[in-house]
């Protein structure tokens, strides 16, 4: 058997482990960043100026600036404070800030879109602006932010390869560490490259089903056969 | 009784005076039309009304109680009174008969089953009962205004605003709506619409209230005010609006 995949077999269980480190990781920022964004989402949408101001800012100094400015800066800054966080707490609180900042400004678009005379008939109809947010306008924005969030999700999943720079054992870390052991850096991180693939065709296959079922009636995509 | 009563009612914005000092009356099973040109404030008078637009003085007598002064609960003034939009406002992600239990189910706090019976039984009347599991997107604009209609006429409100109805169909839709509104105003539903639609004001008024440049210049039932009357604005509005049928 090819020695780079005895390699592979021997180290699995290490693989593997980054491997569940990866997906956790992911999995976590993606459903909290989710949550965060539509928080974000419906505090730009508030009456309070100074709120909408200070959220507009978070959004544009998460997105301005490189995550790994954040992480880094929770990671090796704040212990200079006195504050020392695991490399786990710091993936996922810089992560979340990160991805409700954008997903924040996905929801934003959306929502700009909107027919605005809806919000004005449920004002109309007497419901509160927590009704309207939550009956009207968050039904519709998500679903018009599919594609976009779903395109987050698998960014979120590549992003997770930064987290290695700040000692989190992610599946990349694990990939490295093997390269570094047996110096097959080309097959090592073709498999690598390969295994992100895989995993984002699966997000992906998901992602378009999820557009196709929540398609707002009328704006299905056209067939153009 | 007078359901309604505005008195002097003035709507600045950014310093234009839209309303001038508006007084309206609007008694329970009475139906009056607003027109008069674009612009003239009619659209502004609607909305002040309940409040979607914040007048700038002036009272607002509803049911008795004024809802100008602070500390109105403008929620439960707004369930009161239903809305009819010029350009529908449907919720595109909701069914037709979702459209109408929504407000059932969260504002009159109704069972989903008994929600879905009035719906039904308010779609029945307006000839929409067989399209209520469609969504806005796939019905034409007369059927978008007609379930538009039931959504506000389900929640069983003092008085129904429509805000231009059929300015935004065709006429053959602008007729299956116009039928509805006088099927309404037959049953003596209280009503207060703004149009430019001579047709649909002479089928749905007992009285039409003649606006111009945030003024009202004359009130009177439709034959008067549109063939006898000898104000040079109202003859002008009504022969452009003639012309433009």
């Amino acid at each position: 058997m090819d020695a780079f995949l005895q390699d592979l077999i021997h180290y699995s269980p290490q693989i593997l482990a980054g491997l569940k480190n990866t997906l956790l990781l992911m999995a976590v920022m993606s459903i909290a960043g989710l949550a965060g964004g539509i928080g974000v989402f419906y505090l730009t949408l508030g009456k309070n100026r100074l709120l909408r101001w200070g959220t507009e800012r978070y959004i544009s100094f998460f997105i301005g600036t490189p995550l790994l400015v954040h992480l880094f800066l929770m990671y090796y800054g704040l212990p200079q404070l006195g504050i020392r966080l695991s490399a786990f707490a710091v993936a996922v609180i810089g992560f979340t800030l990160n991805v409700s900042a954008y997903n924040a400004r996905y929801l934003m678009t959306a929502y700009n879109g909107l027919d605005k005379t809806q919000i004005e008939a449920a004002r109309a109809q007497g419901f509160r602006f927590g009704q309207t947010f939550r009956l009207i306008i968050l039904p519709q924005t998500l679903r018009l932010s599919v594609p976009s969030l779903t395109n987050q999700v698998i960014q979120n999943l590549k992003d997770t390869s930064v987290a290695f720079l700040i000692q989190y054992p992610d599946f990349f870390a694990q990939m490295q560490e093997i390269a570094s052991t047996n110096f097959q850096f080309l097959k090592t991180y073709v498999a690598a490259g390969l295994v992100y693939l895989a995993l984002v065709s699966v997000i992906v296959a998901a992602a378009r089903r999820l557009e196709r079922k929540t398609a707002l009636p009328g704006l299905e995509t056209l067939d153009h056969a | 009784m007078a359901l309604i009563e505005v008195q002097d009612l003035v709507k600045r914005f950014d310093g234009k005076e839209v309303l001038k000092g508006v007084n309206v009356l609007l008694s329970e099973g009475q139906s009056k039309v607003v027109m008069g040109a674009s612009g003239c404030g009619k659209s502004t008078l609607l909305k002040c009304l309940n409040l979607l637009v914040a007048p700038t003085s002036g009272r607002i007598i509803f049911k008795g109680e004024d809802i100008t002064r602070p500390g109105v609960d403008i929620h439960r003034l707004r369930q009161d009174i239903g809305f009819v939009f010029q350009h529908f406002a449907l919720y595109t992600h909701l069914t037709v008969e979702e459209n109408i239990t929504l407000g059932l189910r969260k504002i009159r706090k109704m069972k989903t089953a008994a929600a879905r019976e009035k719906a039904a039984f308010e779609l029945e009347r307006v000839g929409m009962f067989e399209h209520r599991k469609k969504y806005p997107a796939h019905l034409s604009g007369g059927q978008k205004q007609r379930a538009a209609i039931v959504r506000a006429l389900a929640m069983d409100p003092a008085v129904l605003f429509l805000d231009e109805p059929t300015s935004a169909l065709d006429p053959q839709m602008s007729r299956e709506v116009v039928t509805v509104i006088n099927k309404l105003y037959l049953d003596n539903i209280t009503m207060f619409c703004v149009t430019h639609d001579p047709f649909l004001a002479k089928y749905i008024s007992d009285s039409i209230v003649f606006m111009h440049e945030g003024v009202i210049v004359a009130e009177d039932i439709a034959e008067r005010l549109f063939y006898e009357h000898d104000d040079p604005r109202i003859r002008q509005f009504y022969l452009s609006v003639i012309d433009h049928r």
